[in-house]
């Protein structure tokens, strides 16, 4: 007796599906990705006592100390010991003012105004000069 | 006369493996250099910085728009409610808190610095300000 089998077929796994769900996932992770190159300026540190924030300092008396008091007009203009100063001025008076007394607080009082961008510019001008204590005050509301 | 030899047509199934390849090449490269992040609800800029250092994922974000309106990880709050559930957040996690303070660069310093001092009252936790790395 003779026996017509049939012959045998290796299986074949159709990749459609899998095509299908690895594009999903593609424009998934496009869309969702965010792409920008992004810094970080440390504004608060781990390494302050728990549950303490910093003492308010009292803008009339820091200008008679050794500090050096830096201010910020709401146009973005600079201001040591009341005269007008560029970021580059500032950097080398930091500079001449931290070569003598390495320790210098140099505080930044911003106005409330200036923007932003102005005050990260005017810390970046301080930090190029290699200020180490640098603190930004406000004025407290009355 | 000549004979031109044709050469033998493709085979009519053409195979996708290829394509697959490609794809999860794709696949790859966009989860390993995107980042996900929670996007804000407000149009944000950050300002342009010379001095800053590489921003390590992880943590919380909180936006702050140019008129001072807040947001943390994506969902607009008052600033009282953000302090709040930050605290909580460092209550009840084992690793300190990271806060991303992501500030649009035209924002005033009358709405920044009030944050930044009420983040600062916080127990514990590191607070940075994100900015743009300016190139050189």
């Amino acid at each position: 007796m003779r026996l017509n089998r049939k012959k045998r077929v290796g299986m074949i796994i159709s990749v459609t599906p899998l095509v299908d769900v690895m594009m999903i996932l593609l424009v998934f992770f496009m869309v969702t990705s965010t792409y920008l190159d992004l810094d970080m300026l440390p504004l608060v540190g781990g390494d302050r006592p728990a549950g303490e924030a910093p003492a308010p300092v009292p803008v009339d008396r820091v200008q008679q100390g050794s500090s050096l008091l830096v201010r910020l007009a709401a146009d973005g203009r600079v201001y040591v010991s009341g005269e007008q100063v560029s970021l580059a001025g500032l950097s080398s008076l930091v500079q001449i003012r931290i070569t003598t007394r390495p320790s210098t607080p140099v505080l930044v009082l911003p106005s409330g105004a200036a923007s932003t961008q102005a005050l990260v510019s005017l810390m970046d001008a301080i930090a190029l000069a290699g200020a180490s204590n640098v603190r930004v005050v406000r004025l407290s509301p009355q | 006369m000549i004979s031109v030899r044709r050469r033998p047509d493709r085979p009519q199934h053409e195979t996708i493996v290829t394509l697959i390849d490609i794809v999860f090449f794709l696949l790859v490269f966009f989860m390993l250099i995107g980042r996900m992040d929670a996007s804000s609800p407000f149009e944000l800029s950050p300002p342009i910085s010379a001095g800053g250092d590489t921003l390590p994922q992880g943590g919380m974000t909180v936006s702050l728009s140019q008129d001072g309106r807040l947001a943390l990880d994506g969902v607009e709050r008052p600033r009282a409610e953000i302090v709040t559930v930050l605290r909580n957040a460092i209550a009840t996690s084992r690793e300190p808190l990271f806060v991303r303070i992501n500030a649009h660069a035209d924002t005033p310093v009358r709405h920044l610095l009030p944050l930044v001092t009420a983040l600062e009252a916080l127990p514990e936790g590191d607070v940075v300000l994100v900015v743009t790395p300016r190139r050189r």
